[in-house]
């Protein structure tokens, strides 16, 4: 079993104050590649002086990349970990950068048994290089790789056999598959080594088009908290995190996203 | 690709570059469509990450967003539509931006990129307003 990090928020620059203001913050996630780990913002330090754990959360490692990942970026991870005294750290299924160019976000992997072999050594690579234990996130896929030979279940779980990964399953993401790609969030949960589960995300999103967006700058709707409720029903996640990134509401609507988040694991649970 | 990337995956991490590199291209580098994925979708997608890329600019020049309001996504794409970023970051990206403007005469007065953001770091952290 993983170490118990409660339910949090991710740390943004431009909501600092909000999110040491919030009741009910357990734990904070802050996004790696804005922090500099030999002056961490005073908003940060606020929160470890008072035992808040920070989990630093990389988004352009691209260990799903065909190249082995970069030891700087890994680097700077680690450093992170270290200065914020984190209790693991988390990254994505996924690649950002091939051919000389840099995608800007993250991209599905193709699901097959070559990319898996290269995705496994990545991750072993990355786990040698950093101090604290390793989750690796679910993505929210636009678009389908042809030719994929595993389901989204069948891979990550062949991945964490292989290298004892944690799990950050973000059941926003799930959703996203769902509607983007027909598949069912609750056969990629039934496929799930879920006592590998880190925590989990949970964010909005909106449809366009007939596409779910994962925006994390809208609200959290019904259909993503259903997906966090079938994962509580399996499992008593360690840790569920809501991520904002923009289109801020006002303090009260953050305060009541993580109390509908709260609530809906506690029903789930005691509906078992 | 570098003999010492060539581990025990190697031969897998060839192919791998090859797919990936070509849906890239497809995506942010105006290439051509890779064989078997939905046209719609690499639309989608490549639009998606476009978006994106705008909102990391728009932070860097504040100013210049607000100036430009709801322009910024027109011009936005005018200049990045099939022209991969340049290397150096999203500031390099944001410089780039305002030269494209600046050499067309779209670039509302007084919205260049502020003086601190040609200081070295260390006079940098110094900067108004953080």
């Amino acid at each position: 079993m993983t170490a118990r990090l409660g339910f949090g928020i991710g740390w943004r620059p431009p909501i600092d104050l909000t999110v040491e203001r919030l009741a009910g913050v357990d734990f904070v996630e802050v996004i790696a590649e804005v922090v500099d780990p030999r002056r961490l913002p005073e908003s940060l330090r606020v929160l470890r002086a008072r035992g808040t754990p920070v989990v630093p959360h990389g988004v352009s490692l691209g260990l799903g990349g065909a190249e082995l990942p970069d030891p700087a970026r890994l680097a700077h991870l680690a450093a992170c970990a270290q200065a914020l005294r984190a209790p693991l750290v988390s990254e994505h299924v996924a690649f950002t950068r091939a051919g000389g160019l840099e995608s800007g976000h993250l991209l599905p992997v193709p699901r097959t048994r070559a990319a898996l072999d290269v995705l496994a050594e990545n991750v072993r690579i990355a786990q040698q290089q950093l101090p604290v234990p390793l989750a690796l996130e679910n993505i929210a896929p636009l678009l389908a790789w042809p030719g994929d030979e595993l389901t989204e279940g069948q891979f990550l779980t062949e991945l964490v056999e292989r290298t004892g990964v944690l799990l950050l399953v973000d059941v926003a993401n799930l959703y996203t598959a769902r509607v983007n790609l027909g598949a069912d969030p609750v056969a990629v949960l039934d496929a799930l080594p879920l006592e590998h589960l880190a925590y989990v995300h949970v964010a909005g999103g909106v449809l366009r088009d007939g596409l779910w967006h994962d925006t994390h700058t809208h609200p959290v709707t019904g259909p993503v908290l259903d997906v966090l409720a079938e994962l509580a029903r399996r499992t008593d996640p360690p840790g569920v995190l809501l991520e904002r990134d923009g289109g801020y509401p006002r303090d009260d609507e953050l305060a009541a996203e993580l109390a509908a988040i709260r609530r809906t694991v506690r029903e789930a649970r005691g509906a078992r | 690709m570098p003999a010492e990337t060539v581990a025990g995956a190697g031969a897998a991490r060839e192919g791998l570059a090859r797919r990936q590199a070509e849906l890239l291209a497809a995506l942010v580098g105006g290439g051509p469509a890779p064989e078997g994925f939905d046209p719609d979708r690499l639309r989608v997608q490549a639009r998606a990450l476009l978006d994106k890329r705008r909102r990391v600019v728009a932070a860097h020049l504040p100013d210049l967003a607000e100036a430009l309001g709801e322009q910024m996504p027109r011009l936005f794409a005018g200049y990045a539509e099939g022209q991969p970023r340049p290397p150096g970051g999203p500031h390099a990206d944001a410089a780039a931006f305002t030269a494209h403007l600046r050499a067309r005469g779209l670039l509302p007065r007084g919205t260049g990129p502020r003086r601190w953001a040609r200081l070295p770091g260390r006079l940098r952290r110094l900067r108004p307003g953080r």
